[in-house]
């Protein structure tokens, strides 16, 4: 996109949210000042901007690898959820072993992530089965799965709410400055997006990826092996998902409960969209509307605007953009 | 300044996208009543130069009078309300549609609602009307080999009765009997006063048919003249320029050297899906050529495309012996066959992918990381070496002009020398010198050793390659004909008649 389109479309969402502050009752200087104050203004905002961000950015990131192949995994979701149930799971089987209760949680949620995606996978390769309406409806069936685990299998015997029981406090992921929610998870997120975009770009795999993504027949005329390709950055997907999952667990929560996600496989696609389905793009999208949520819980404190409001800016966002891009079609 | 008679007039045309000028100054005349025919060499700026005055693009300078009144820069729909009709080089058809649907879509006439039943008479009343036959009413197009696709447009654009109708080679894939189906159609409208531009590389065509022509190159306006002040030797010469015209053809061996040698491909009781003739069997020895010489949509290309594995199949397939499963790609190609498909645009190129990545889509050059500066100077290399005209490697084959893309497809699929080489279409929308040079091209491959199958429907690119020749007609293969048939015979066979 023209840079001028991208102000335009930054220009337009800002007035809108400013529209809505007003709406509200508030001043949207104000406004802007505790977002920004929320997202970046002390250690521990900018931790919880980090923290929020690990998700966004992992669940961006498999959106960004299967679409470059050609494959819509709408169902990050439920992989993310998928990968939440593995760690809650594999977390609590090492009490006393710290390092083995990590290792488990870090080999265990990225193969269930995987694991969710496979049946849209198969389905896609083998019945034609859209992926946009398989990972929808295998999205239904993993929350339904959560619920069941935590009230069933994993619920801890000792709490009174339906959650599952705690992994040990010495395996949790110790935050990177005393007094932030940010630990090593968001490291290893952005890590695994640059190398996504080095693979992507630079290496003959990443290559035939983008080949068979963009132009399937031609792929496979061509010889690649399209169908091991597609399904490979399908898995691929749900893993980066499922290790998203596992990370909120080993970073943040240390259990498993339910409702365990407000959206964030959802919003990791709006990120991806809103970074023209490029990694780096799609990571810094994640980070974007990462700081916008922890911004959001101090315009209710601050500003006395409602922190839903916050909420609609990252879709104001993806709107404002695809009315661009609609726009530059028509000509 | 202005010529009164002028039906549609560009003047000081220029566009430019990025760096590369594709238009300098051009300038195009087409008067009321006269067919014009607008010629130049592949990437000259033909396509580009029409669709301005379609108001499909944006000039960087330069005006657009139709009737000598201005139209609007860049307005579709200004040029179609002033009559301006375009059928492009590529994409007018809609894939998913019914043969039937296109065809009601294509007419300004269709009332909202229509029955199937009357979309099926429209699609009859056509072939009557243009003699030339639109496959199934109720095929989706995009099913359809690209000779019967490229049928169906035509007849769909002539459905409306634009006041300037500008056709981008429209002829690129018909047979010589379609061909003149279509310019008798093309005749009868421009004697009714109406105008009708036609882009084409065939120059028989223009002198048979065309009155004034238009020629370009690089962009510029080379020449403007009746048909009958000029010859094919003035304008040929014109055309290529300083481009020499591959004189390296020389006669293949008539047989394989040594009749025990194995076959580079051997073909048994070969069905391809979709296809309704009998089962074809065929051989191409090593180190020699065949051509199948038909009209699209007798089963020729879906031939071709099942030995590529592109299309499923039925039967036996064996290159040098080795059998390859039918529906298979890249058993095809671990057995050493290539493939120049049909649809070089939906099975062949990348079109968002540099020149590069697509010249060495299965090994880039690097073991695991690419190394870019290697691939960016074999590819360079290659570009030159078949004449591809672009930017520079970087350079995404979606920008490549019609025939500098089928270059780019040759340019991968000759090199390394395959086993066997399956090319359908091979000089579509190639201009004259590379027409000649694409030729010698495949012939070399065979005389360096590889099996060459070539799928065509221009009779004359048949005899001039000089090797056995067999004519599909309904899936039916006729035995081999010598490369000295005469042309009205192969005209015969091609359309089912006793030869
Ligand atoms: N969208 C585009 N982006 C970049 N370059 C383009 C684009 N479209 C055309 N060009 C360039 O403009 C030049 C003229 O292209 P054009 O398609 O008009 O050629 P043409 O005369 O129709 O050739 P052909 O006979 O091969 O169809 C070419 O060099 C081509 O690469
Ligand atoms: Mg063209």
């Amino acid at each position: 996109m023209r840079p001028a389109a991208v102000a335009a479309v930054a220009a337009g969402t800002l007035a809108a949210a400013a529209l809505l502050v007003l709406a509200a009752g508030a001043s949207p200087a104000d406004a802007f000042v505790a977002l920004l104050r929320g997202a970046l203004g002390s250690s521990a905002a900018l931790g919880e901007t980090l923290a929020r961000s690990t998700g966004l950015v992992l669940t961006a990131l498999g959106a960004v690898v299967a679409f470059r192949a050609g494959v819509l995994n709408i169902g990050l979701e439920g992989q993310f959820l998928a990968g939440a149930a593995a760690a809650a799971a594999a977390g609590p089987l090492f009490p006393d072993a710290p390092l083995a209760a990590r290792a488990a949680v870090l080999l265990a949620a990225p193969l269930a992530g995987a694991l969710q995606a496979a049946p849209a996978a198969w389905l896609a390769e083998r019945r034609q089965v859209p992926a946009v309406l398989s990972t929808i409806l295998l999205n239904l069936v993993a929350a339904a799965g959560v619920t069941w685990l935590v009230r069933g299998p994993l619920r801890d015997p000792s709490g009174d709410y339906p959650q599952s029981r705690a992994l040990a406090e010495a395996a949790l992921l110790p935050p990177l400055a005393a007094g932030s929610r940010a630990t090593a998870a968001v490291l290893l997120a952005l890590l695994l997006a640059a190398a996504a975009a080095f693979v992507l770009a630079r290496t003959p795999i990443g290559l035939a990826l983008r080949a068979v993504g963009e132009a399937p027949r031609a792929a496979r005329a061509a010889g690649l092996p399209d169908v091991r390709l597609r399904v490979g950055a399908f898995l691929s997907s749900g893993a980066l998902a499922g290790l998203a999952g596992g990370l909120e667990v080993l970073a943040l929560t240390g259990r498993l409960y339910d409702p365990f996600t407000a959206g964030v496989g959802y919003t990791g696609i709006a990120a991806a969209l809103l970074g023209g389905m490029s990694t780096i793009g799609g990571a810094a999208s994640a980070l974007l509307f990462a700081a916008l949520g922890a911004g959001s819980s101090a315009l209710q404190r601050d500003a006395g605007v409602p922190s839903s409001l916050a909420s609609i800016v990252p879709a104001l966002a993806v709107l404002a953009l695809l009315l661009a891009r609609g726009e530059r079609r028509e000509r | 300044m202005s010529d009164p008679g002028a039906a549609l007039e560009l003047n000081g045309i220029r566009k430019a996208f990025g760096p590369v000028t594709a238009l300098d100054g051009a300038r195009l005349t087409v008067r009321a009543g006269e067919l014009h025919a607008l010629l130049g060499e592949n990437g000259a700026g033909k396509s580009t130069l029409v669709a301005i005055a379609a108001g499909l693009l944006r000039a960087d300078a330069g005006e657009v009078r139709r009737d000598g009144a201005l139209l609007p820069a860049a307005d579709a729909r200004a040029a179609r309300r002033a009559g301006i009709a375009l059928l492009p080089q590529h994409d007018l058809l809609v894939e998913a549609a019914t043969v039937a649907d296109n065809l009601a879509l294509l007419d300004p006439a269709a009332p909202p609602f229509e029955s199937a039943g009357a979309r099926r008479a429209r699609v009859a009343r056509l072939e009557e009307r243009l003699g030339l036959e639109l496959g199934p009413p109720g095929a989706r197009v995009g099913e359809l080999p690209v000779g019967v696709r490229q049928r169906i447009a035509v007849a769909g654009i002539l459905q409306a009765d634009p006041g300037v109708l500008v056709l981008d080679e429209p002829t690129a894939v018909l047979s010589p009997r379609e061909t003149s189906a279509l310019f008798r159609s093309l005749r009868a409208r421009v004697a009714t006063g109406r105008a009708v531009l036609l882009i084409t590389h065939r120059l028989a065509e223009v002198f048979e048919g065309a009155d004034r022509l238009t020629l370009l190159s690089r962009g510029r306006t080379l020449l403007e003249a009746e048909v009958s002040s000029t010859t094919p030797e003035a304008v040929g010469a014109l055309l290529l320029g300083g481009a020499e015209v591959s004189s390296r053809s020389g006669a293949l061996r008539p047989d394989p050297p040594d009749g025990e040698r194995v076959p580079a491909l051997a073909v048994d009781e070969l069905l391809p899906a979709g296809a309704t003739g009998p089962p074809a069997s065929l051989a191409v020895p090593a180190g020699a050529a065949l051509t199948l010489l038909a009209v699209d949509g007798n089963g020729a290309d879906l031939v071709g495309s099942a030995i590529a594995g592109v299309r499923p199949a039925r039967g036996r397939i064996r290159l040098s012996g080795r059998p390859v499963p039918p529906g298979d790609p890249r058993a095809f190609r671990a057995a050493g066959g290539a493939f120049i498909p049909a649809d070089r645009r939906a099975e062949g190129l990348v079109p968002g992918l540099s020149l590069a990545e697509n010249l060495f889509l299965r090994r880039p050059p690097g073991r695991f990381v690419i190394d870019r500066a290697a691939l960016a100077a074999a590819a360079d290399d290659r570009l030159r070496r078949f004449g591809v005209r672009a930017r520079g490697p970087w350079a995404k084959a979606g920008e490549l002009s019609g025939g500098n893309q089928q270059k780019l497809l040759l340019a991968r699929e000759l090199e390394p020398l395959p086993r066997l080489l399956v090319a359908v279409h091979p000089t579509r929308g190639l201009d004259l010198a590379s027409s000649s040079d694409v030729r010698a091209r495949l012939l070399d491959a065979a005389r360096a050793g590889a099996g060459v199958l070539v799928v065509t429907a221009d009779p004359e690119e048949a005899l001039e390659l000089g090797a056995p020749i067999r004519v599909v007609y309904r899936g039916a293969l006729s035995p081999p004909l010598a490369a000295t048939t005469p042309l009205a015979e192969l005209g015969r066979r091609m359309a089912g008649l006793a030869p």
